[in-house]
């Protein structure tokens, strides 16, 4: 198990400052779901967290000890992070791609094992595209070039996985099998999930743990029930709404309204 | 199915995809037939069987054509031709861009006003032993330039192309002031070495410029798989544990080494270091060690086989390798792109 934290981080870029004095424990082996509305900080933090931005102040703890003090390659080994708009390389092949994942587990002789090849395996299978394992990435639809980029992540097999908007590009029967997949990743092999979704209703039924976040501050966290009410979305997204009970899942439903006063 | 095998003996490891290495192999074998033809061919051309003859009585008049003169040139053109290559692919994996070569990142640049300095103004007192020593001073200097101007909390492949361009144009401008400032004989001297040559190859040349490679090449092994990975975003490779700056710095630098070493014993020969590692790319894709030893064979070939026609075609002229890598790999290129493009 793999603990991951904020404590009293800033950063930004160049001078401007995002990140507020912000402090967080994600909790361990649970799925956590990054909330908030565009441009709120959520790819920032999560950046943060997987040291691909340095802490002008504060720092990320994983496992006990700072982040930034930590070889990279051990983090990687514990730490795998699916960015928002990640770009392949030119000519490289789904399973190319995948195996990369890989790297944090090979050394100068070891470079391909066993278990690279199983788990390379595993991660395509789990993500439905052995069919196109030898296609170039750059001639993948919008959604297959998303769960190839998801099965790099799940060939990196760490503890820890940080997903930013993995269900951006897929349809609806897509979002649903990546979110499945995440949750099965949870549940069988106690990963910890964090990802941003901007599906609430989704992020309510999968998450364990919200983090609400505006302006880059954490506004509220907690279960979906404590997180997802009508003021609290008021004051996430300035957006009216009504929370229901989901009828079949008992998780909050979030129906929006307009933004205009007279919705 | 999987076209990727694997190759396992005990710990050791490694992924074998062995389309790739088919066709490396016939490449390799088209090396070998270069080879031939460039021991065979000349003012006096043998036929197989003389060559043999040759091969194997080194001291027989025949012979010394082949052991002092042929050989050690052409074995100068593959290490030239290959180093240039590498160097040429690894730039590209660096600034991520099939354009990057050492000619565009300043490196041949810096490798030509460094000899061309030399030529001007320390060859008359030391001789040209020293001559390799300059260009390869010369590269590494313009890439250090070309590094620190692009340097912004590291630096990003983009800015190292724009940078190394930007610094090319003035090498180049330094270059021809020195040249049109020196007596004739040293602006000739430096002309051809400029076109880039591989003419009065020696033995001791040889080895020294086999050891630097030798050296270069022990360097490559372990950095290869970084190399591979340097095509990757920024933030994908941090992710799966590259130190980034350090991988990017030091791969330049082994680049910036390949070609130095290149340029300093064969001339500044234009063009391999952007077509062979192109072609290597079309032949086997998907970067690789097979991408890598196709890369730097082709790049072989095509330096012997330029000097082979510089000095066969009109005889008894014996014209720089470089016009021949220009004049036949130029429109050959250029016709690739478009068939490619159509
Ligand atoms: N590379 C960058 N350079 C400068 N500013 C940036 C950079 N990346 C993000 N920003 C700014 O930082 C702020 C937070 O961006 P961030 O990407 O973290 O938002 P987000 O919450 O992930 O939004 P979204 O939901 O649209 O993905 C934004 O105002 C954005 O303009
Ligand atoms: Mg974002």
């Amino acid at each position: 198990m793999t603990t991951i934290a904020a404590h009293e981080l800033s950063l930004g870029y160049q001078r401007q400052k995002i990140l507020h004095e912000l402090s967080l424990v994600l909790p361990e082996g649970r799925v956590s779901v990054l909330v908030g509305s565009n441009g709120c900080g959520k790819s920032t933090l999560l950046k943060a967290l997987a040291r691909l931005l340095t802490p002008w102040q504060g720092n990320v703890i994983l496992e006990g000890y700072d982040i930034q003090q930590q070889p990279t390659k051990a983090v990687a080994r514990l730490l795998s992070l699916l960015p928002q708009h990640p770009v392949a390389p030119e000519g490289i092949t789904v399973r190319q791609l995948v195996r990369l994942g890989r790297h944090p587990h090979q050394g100068w002789l070891a470079q391909w094992s066993e278990q690279d090849e199983r788990k390379v395996e595993e991660a395509l299978t789990r993500t439905e595209l052995n069919a196109f394992a030898e296609r170039r990435v750059e001639t993948l639809s919008g959604g297959q070039r998303q769960r190839a980029w998801i099965a790099m992540a799940v060939a990196q097999d760490t503890p820890l996985m940080l997903l930013d908007e993995p269900t951006s590009f897929l349809d609806l029967a897509h979002q649903m099998e990546v979110l499945e997949l995440l949750a099965s990743l949870n549940r069988e092999s106690g990963k910890t999930i964090v990802m941003v979704l901007h599906d609430l209703n989704l992020a309510c039924r999968y998450a364990d743990h919200i983090v609400a976040m505006r302006e880059g501050r954490i506004l509220a966290q907690g279960t979906p029930h404590e997180v997802i009410t009508r003021e609290r979305v008021k004051e996430i997204f300035h957006l009216d709404c009504q929370v229901i009970d989901d009828p079949y899942f008992h998780t909050p439903l979030c129906i929006p309204f307009a933004r205009r006063e007279d919705a | 199915m999987s076209e990727i095998g694997a190759l396992r003996i005990g710990a050791f490891s490694r992924a074998v995809v062995w389309r790739s290495w088919r066709r490396v192999a016939i490449v390799a074998m088209l090396l070998g037939l270069a080879l031939v033809a460039c021991l065979s061919l000349g003012k006096v051309p043998l036929p197989p069987h003389e060559l043999r003859a040759a091969l194997m009585a080194p001291g027989s008049d025949i012979g010394l054509i082949v052991w002092q003169l042929r050989l050690p040139r052409t074995l100068l053109g593959v290490m030239a031709g290959g180093a240039l290559a590498l160097s040429g692919w690894l730039l590209q994996q660096v600034v991520r861009n099939p354009l990057a070569s050492p000619d565009t990142l300043g490196v041949t640049g810096g490798a030509s006003a460094g000899a061309v300095c030399y030529l001007a103004f320390l060859a008359s007192t030391l001789g040209s032993t020293w001559l390799p020593l300059a260009a390869a001073t010369g590269a590494l200097t313009a890439v250090g330039l070309v590094y620190a101007m692009a340097w912004q909390q590291g630096v990003t492949p983009l800015r190292l192309v724009l940078m190394g361009i930007g610094l090319s144009a003035m090498l180049a401008a330094v270059t021809t002031f020195v040249l049109l400032s020196s007596p004739l004989s040293t602006t000739l001297s430096a002309y051809v070495w400029l076109t880039g040559s591989v003419y009065g190859s020696n033995w001791t040349e040889v080895l020294r410029l086999a050891s630097w490679f030798a050296g270069a090449l022990l360097m490559m092994v372990p950095l290869m798989r970084f190399a591979l990975l340097a095509s990757l975003d920024d933030a994908l490779a941090v992710g799966i544990g590259v130190r980034v700056q350090l991988s990017r710095g030091t791969l330049t630098l082994l680049a910036a080494g390949l070609a130095g070493i290149a340029v300093a014993w064969g001339g500044a020969i234009a063009f391999v270091g952007l077509v062979a590692p192109h072609l290597a790319r079309r032949l086997v894709p998907g970067p690789g060690a097979a991408q890598i030893v196709m890369a730097s064979m082709i790049g072989s070939v095509m330096v012997i086989l330029a000097d082979l026609l510089g000095r066969t075609l009109f005889l008894p002229l014996d014209l720089p390798a470089g016009i021949f890598v220009a004049a036949v790999g130029a429109p050959f290129f250029l016709g690739l792109l478009i068939w490619q493009v159509r």
